[in-house]
């Protein structure tokens, strides 16, 4: 389930960093696109200009030159016709033979006096008599009935007569928006292409720190000796990996360290203590009436020493989470059943009742010698702390990925200066005659599996230790299977 | 009964063989692991018990290599280490046993019997178990004493059938603890003592004499006569 969870936030950082990445390329190459479109158009403008003034400058010409006479509009009619023709990139003409450019010229007296193109052109006489600025910079002129605008050029001739030529912007304004739908598509496969190099390219190196985040995950307090995977590159991903792997090293030699000395200390002081149990329970064979006493009670107190001694290497090698595990599968409603019924004759002894609440087997992973200690050491507890009549409720319940065991009571909860520091060694109520290790243990047995503590007071009264402790992973249907038939040949 | 003692502390060593042979078993010694397969090789034992901390090497590759030599005799290993080994695990699973010092001498001898009943032919299980009075029906979870029914909890009943398996001799409460309830735990208070106790309460009655009798400072006796 976490390595799931794992998979999808790498994922979705790949996304993120991709996205980021793919809008500032996209920004980029937004800005130089619309740069180029605008270089092309202006371009474009600048040579309709200069065609439209050389244009206008021979009309005018021809114009002035041309004798008045009855053919005086033909001929300049024919060389503005002729003119039109030539038009600088122009497309095939649609419907009417020419629409994209016209000639007029108008008299000093305001009366159009010829008129080349499409229609009348009485229509168009206010529009182009509008335009008062006559210079060499063509500008642009809304025709009515024209959507798309006519680039006009003027010029007054010597007579007070004025000739205007007008090229319709249509060819350049398709000519551009073809240029902007090529570029816009091209930005697009662009930008994509950008997309999926740097979000395959992030996945495949998020990858790799996925793959040694679940090696790094795997090696727990069991194995250390498992490594991170080494990517042969030598870049930062395998940089981090061998960075862990050193690190690794290192926390391995400590934990062995630490292994050599409890495990030196445990065998110098057992063989001792074997050594003079033995003898005690030789004598003590021997031993008769009043002398049996005294051995008696060492006997006793040895056997309190050893376990003493467990429990505090257990606590320090825990604290250090260095406590080795022998794992297998462990049903917790089963073990606190027996549990249960292990300590009940002794609490009803005391006057104090035990109810369990469980809704059926939990299955933990789990080393079953220390969580049948560790439940022995909860129910000691309870048993040496509790005044009689009391009542200890304990519930197990199965979450998600935790298993969760609560032990209430309704005793005199815990100590307000103790609580705090409840799971540290050698804390302990003022009133305990224990050694103070108890709780520590539970706490150190807990951590080691992975699972928490917590211990507080009931509001109504009454102490309330909550522990929780990861599940086992679930069996896949076909192994559970598989192994079924093995496990119930044993019972 | 032969048995082979690998122990290199002198003092435990010393005592572990009286007490063994006063239970009645022919005790060879070896204070190192050299001297151990030099003796396992000349004579045939019919039980060992292994230290795993010895001088020479390690108590495991002593056993190991005894087994490759053809040894098929059971080992009864003594730790003093802290974790059970996983060839410790391995070997436990191929028939041997382990128990971590200190020990009581009682659970020793009991788990050196468990052995050697392991590794002899299967007897026929008995159905019913006798203790002088007291009678125990197997099949149908019945104790009965001087004819009388005792009505005993299932738990009970196997705690008696536990004693009444061992007559006659010691078991401590951390065997009573491992046997009836399957657990390998030191409690600080006196659970074991308070089953006892009701258990008694059961099956002497008024009148009868107590069957089952406390050894202080060692555990419990279920007298056989």
């Amino acid at each position: 389930m976490s390595s799931e969870t794992g998979k999808r936030r790498i994922h979705s950082a790949a996304w993120r960093i991709s996205l980021r990445a793919t809008f500032a390329f996209a920004c980029g190459t937004l800005i130089l696109f619309v740069y180029l479109q605008h270089f092309i158009a202006s371009n474009i403008q600048r040579r309709s200009d200069a065609w439209l003034s050389g244009e206008i400058e021979t009309l005018g010409h021809v114009a002035e030159e041309t004798p008045r006479n009855a053919f005086y509009e033909r001929v300049v009619g024919e060389v503005a016709e002729l003119a039109t023709r030539e038009v600088p990139h122009r497309f095939k003409p649609t419907g009417n033979a020419n629409d994209s450019v016209f000639f007029a010229q108008i008299g000093s007296d305001g009366a159009l006096k010829l008129w080349v193109g499409v229609g009348s052109g009485t229509a168009d006489l206010s529009a182009i008599k509008a335009i008062r600025i006559v210079s060499d910079r063509p500008t642009d002129l809304r025709l009515p009935g024209f959507a798309i605008p006519f680039r006009v050029a003027s010029l007054r001739l010597k007579d007070g007569n004025h000739v205007y030529l007008g090229l319709s912007e249509r060819d350049d304004l398709r000519l551009l928006s073809n240029l902007r739908l090529r570029f816009f598509i091209l930005w697009l496969l662009l930008v994509m292409l950008g997309f999926g190099m740097v979000f395959f390219s992030t996945r495949r190196m998020l990858g790799h720190v996925r793959k040694i985040t679940e090696a790094a995950s795997r090696i727990g307090h069991s194995d250390l000796t498992a490594r991170v995977p080494i990517i042969r590159r030598n870049d930062e991903v395998s940089h981090l990996a061998l960075t862990l792997n050193n690190m690794l090293d290192r926390i391995e030699r400590s934990m062995h360290q630490l292994h050599t000395i409890t495990d030196a200390l445990a065998h110098d002081l057992r063989s001792p203590l074997t050594a003079i149990r033995g003898k005690l329970e030789s004598s003590l064979s021997t031993a008769d009436g009043d002398q049996a006493e005294p051995i008696v009670s060492a006997i006793e107190e040895l056997d309190r020493l050893t376990e003493f001694l467990n429990k505090s290497l257990d606590v320090a090698e825990a604290k250090a989470d260095a406590l080795r595990l022998t794992r297998s599968e462990v049903d917790l409603d089963e073990l606190l059943r027996a549990m249960i019924d292990l300590y009940e004759p002794s609490m009803s002894e005391k006057g104090l009742k035990v109810r369990m609440r469980s809704a059926g087997a939990v299955k933990v992973f789990a080393d079953a010698a220390l969580l049948h200690r560790m439940a022995a050491n909860l129910l000691d507890n309870e048993l040496k702390h509790l005044p009689s009549t009391c009542t200890i409720d304990i519930e197990l319940l199965s979450g998600e990925d935790a298993a969760s065991l609560i032990l209430e009571d309704d005793g005199p909860g815990f100590d307000s200066e103790v609580l705090p520091h409840l799971f540290e060694r050698r804390v302990k109520g003022r009133k305990s005659n224990g050694h103070g290790l108890g709780l520590a243990f539970v706490d150190a047995v807990a951590r080691a599996h992975g699972g928490t503590v917590a211990a507080s007071n009931r509001e109504s009264g009454g102490a309330r230790i909550a522990i929780t402790l990861p599940l086992a992973p679930k069996v896949p249907a076909g192994a559970l299977a598989a192994t079924a038939p093995g496990s119930n040949s044993f019972h | 009964m032969r048995l082979l003692l690998v122990e290199d502390e002198i003092d435990i060593q010393s005592f572990l063989r009286r007490s063994l042979e006063e239970t009645g078993y022919e005790v060879e010694v070896a204070g190192d692991g050299k001297t151990a397969e030099r003796l396992a090789i000349d004579t045939p034992f019919d039980i060992l018990i292994v230290d795993l901390g010895l001088p020479d090497q390690d108590g495991i590759s002593l056993i190991l290599r005894l087994r490759q030599l053809g040894l098929s005799a059971p080992v009864l290993i003594l730790s003093a280490r802290r974790s059970v080994d996983d060839r410790v695990r391995g070997l436990e699973q191929g028939g041997d046993d382990y128990l971590t010092k200190p020990f009581a001498l009682a659970e020793l001898l009991a788990r050196l019997r468990n052995l050697l009943k392991r590794n002899s032919p299967a007897t026929k299980e008995p159905t019913r178990l006798h203790v002088q009075d007291l009678e125990l029906d197997l099949l149908r979870r019945e104790a009965m004493r001087g004819g009388r029914v005792l009505q005993l909890t299932q738990q009970e009943f196997v705690l008696l059938e536990y004693l009444c398996r061992n007559a006659g001799r010691v078991v401590t409460r951390s065997m009573i603890l491992d046997e009836v309830w399957g657990m390998r735990i030191q409690p600080d208070t006196n659970v074991v003592d308070v089953h006892i106790y009701r258990l008694r309460g059961k099956v002497d009655g008024a009148g009868q004499q107590p069957l089952i009798r406390t050894m202080r400072g060692v555990g419990y006796v279920l007298r056989d006569r």
